[in-house]
């Protein structure tokens, strides 16, 4: 039982350790957010694309480099994201400003 | 049935137990971490498993589709001093280049230089950019990098000596909401050209040689 134990946690290890030491790219997505839940926003990006953003308690969220509560993330507003992530399908929110809007690209 | 009796008897195991099997799994698991992630993520390979297993062109992404003998050579481009004369065994290029970068967004442009190789360079904005002209060494951390002139800035002529070899250039990052474009001129004695978006893509751009046609004459 204990060995089994022991090879559980040391595989468990190996699989969980290693990709949480790896660091990730910087991502930065601007755009407008079209839906915010309570893990995640979506961003309608400038370059027309959509990218489902993560957030959590870490996240930082500002607008005229004051605090807001993230609950301000709300649909339309325009965003600068900083995230984190191996690809733009796997992001984490690090900084999120709110900033005026943009005109659209000609 | 007698299977469960003895489980019961062995009991859940004690915290001793408990932590020598973390300390036993942190230990392999940094092995794995030192013997094969870092030498495929970041090509660094202390324990030189790396290499003997082949993970290292792993960690090894192209930057340009420009190839030359000289640019894979690697330390080829650095300079002989000859006196007040540098010589290179890489050709003099030129490049000059229009960024257009979009609200709150940034790009890198970087050259491949290796140490003591120079350059010249001449850039200017539409609007004042976050700018960050830095270098990234071979072999360091993927996040790592070395800040020559930081400061926002609309536009810098200057001239660069790389203090080691890697890739060297620009970070802009524009901090309002209307597009900016920056017009860069170089020359020097770099290899590749790479531009980086905000989006992490990445666009190797062609490099322009100087009077190759001069070259096979030359002595070296």
């Amino acid at each position: 039982m204990i060995r089994r134990n022991l090879i559980l946690m040391t595989l468990g290890t190996l699989l969980i350790a290693p990709p949480m030491l790896v660091a990730h790219e910087e991502f930065r997505v601007v755009g407008t957010v079209t839906t915010r839940q309570a893990t995640q926003i979506v961003v309608k990006a400038t370059d027309g694309g959509t990218v489902a953003i993560a957030v959590n308690k870490q996240t930082r969220v500002t607008r005229d480099k004051k605090s807001v509560d993230l609950a301000e993330l709300k649909p339309g507003v325009t965003v600068v994201v900083d995230a984190l992530g191996d690809s733009e399908d796997d992001l984490l929110a690090v900084d999120v400003q709110i900033v005026p809007p943009i005109q659209p690209r000609k | 049935m007698a299977q469960a009796t003895a489980f019961s008897h062995e009991g859940p195991p004690s915290a001793r137990r408990l932590v020598s099997a973390m300390l036993v799994a942190l230990v392999v698991a940094a092995l794995v971490l030192v013997g094969a992630v870092m030498p495929a993520e970041y090509g660094v390979d202390p324990l030189g498993t790396g290499k003997a297993m082949g993970l290292l062109a792993l960690s090894s992404v192209p930057e340009s589709t420009e190839t030359t003998p000289e640019a894979s050579a690697g330390s080829e481009g650095t300079p002989v001093q000859s006196g007040p004369v540098a010589l290179y065994s890489v050709p003099y290029r030129t490049d000059s280049v229009e960024l257009i970068i979009g609200p709150y967004e940034f790009v890198e442009y970087k050259y491949r230089l290796e140490k003591g190789a120079s350059m010249l360079y001449a850039w200017a904005a539409t609007a004042p950019l976050v700018h960050d002209m830095h270098g990234e060494p071979d072999g360091a951390a993927k996040d790592y990098s070395e800040s020559f002139d930081k400061q926002t800035r609309g536009r810098a002529d200057g001239a660069f000596v790389a203090p080691f070899s890697g890739i060297h250039g620009w970070f802009w990052e524009n901090p309002a909401g209307e597009p900016v474009t920056v017009t860069l001129a170089s020359s020097g004695f770099y290899t590749t050209a790479v531009e980086i978006r905000s989006d992490r893509t990445r666009t190797p751009h062609t490099l322009r040689s100087v009077s190759p046609s001069t070259r096979q004459g030359e002595s070296r």
